[in-house]
């Protein structure tokens, strides 16, 4: 009895609901949220690339705030930032926009009424992207196949294999299987870290909503807004180790000498986070 | 019911050990601003990360018990 209380109570979806279907095809509500951040952040970018001056506005210095704070950390991983720049602002961005999303009043609670195994189910019309599996996953697969190309590209594909060899040769047998489910736990980890963390904070917020509806709730509310800025942050930060990692190995295993000081000053970064395991 | 109970332990047990290495991870973090304000900067970055890292044995915990109580 308790369970299914319980379950009328909060209505907890693992998976984005379907909105309708073309063919094959099904169009979910974490699409509409997805395509709502996209459209959100390119209105954004015209609004403010329109009207930009020199001397920022209040508004405009608002939307060159997170711009500014990531390209600060980002220019201080590895001396050739400027190639994967672009690829972690765009990470960063576009999760911080469709983790606070989900935020908005209205948004898990609006929706289109079903009725399922006789008492009313309501699918929301808008899901925020990253509560979806499917979105995290994506976003990971792309820093994954950027990092790979930028390892080879950097050390060639012998250096690449080489580097997941192991150090000792005749340890390859052991090391090359470890090396290589460590490469795609990265994968894994990357996704169900977002995934976990944005859906785990969409049933917390449903679960206060309908245990005590009244300023409770507004208390999660802002430490959910934190989190979303941090699962952004460190999305992006992970990504750009991997990607600073891939292009620094390179540069440690083939010269170690003679370093120029300015590798040097960024030496602290990349070995950071090759101390990371995941 | 079973799996219920499963996946009640596995988060909370498995949120232990995340718990623990996060307190030990803010409390250096903490103390080594305190030591060197001006080093907040150098520390952000490898801070956050060990946070992710950290907390992801968490998340584990966490898909292991959503898998528990939805999929099982």
């Amino acid at each position: 009895m308790a369970e299914e209380e319980g379950e009328s109570l909060i209505h907890v979806a693992i998976e984005a609901e379907e909105l309708f279907g073309i063919g094959p095809l099904s169009f979910t509500n974490s699409m509409v949220g997805a395509l709502l951040t996209s459209v959100l952040l390119g209105l954004a970018a015209w609004y403010i690339t329109r009207r930009s001056s020199l001397v920022p506005g209040r508004l405009q210095s608002a939307f060159e705030l997170p711009v500014e704070l990531m390209t600060g950390i980002i220019s201080g991983s590895s001396s050739r930032w400027r190639g994967y720049a672009s690829l972690i602002l765009g990470f960063f961005l576009m999760i911080l926009v469709a983790n606070w999303i989900g935020l908005l009043p209205g948004v898990g609670t609006i929706g289109i009424a079903h009725i399922e195994d006789g008492h009313e189910v309501i699918v929301p019309i808008v899901r925020p992207a990253s509560a979806d599996l499917n979105f995290t996953l994506g976003l990971a697969i792309v820093a994954f196949v950027m990092f790979v190309y930028w390892g080879i590209k950097a050390n060639g594909a012998g250096g690449y294999l080489k580097e997941l060899v192991g150090e000792p040769r005749y340890m390859a047998p052991l090391m090359f299987p470890i090396n290589l489910i460590s490469e795609f736990s990265r994968l894994i980890s990357l996704s169900m870290r977002l995934f976990g963390n944005v859906f785990a904070g969409e049933v917390l917020l449903a679960t206060m909503i309908a245990l005590a509806p009244i300023l409770i709730p507004a208390v999660f509310l802002g430490l959910e807004v934190l989190f979303g800025f941090v699962q952004a942050l460190v999305f992006a930060l992970l990504a750009m180790t991997y990607i600073a990692t891939a292009i620094a190995e390179h540069q440690t295993a083939g010269h170690d000498d003679d370093q120029g000081e300015a590798d040097a000053a960024h030496a602290d970064h990349p070995t950071a986070a090759e101390a990371a395991p995941v | 019911m079973e799996s219920n109970l499963a996946a009640g332990l596995a988060m909370g047990l498995g949120a232990i050990g995340p718990g623990i290495g996060l307190g030990i991870a803010v409390s250096k973090a903490m103390e080594a601003l305190g030591r060197n304000p001006e080093a907040s900067g150098a520390i952000f970055v490898p801070y956050i990360l060990g946070i992710a890292l950290a907390e992801a044995i968490g998340i584990y915990a966490l898909v292991v018990s959503l898998l528990l109580i939805f999929v099982a």
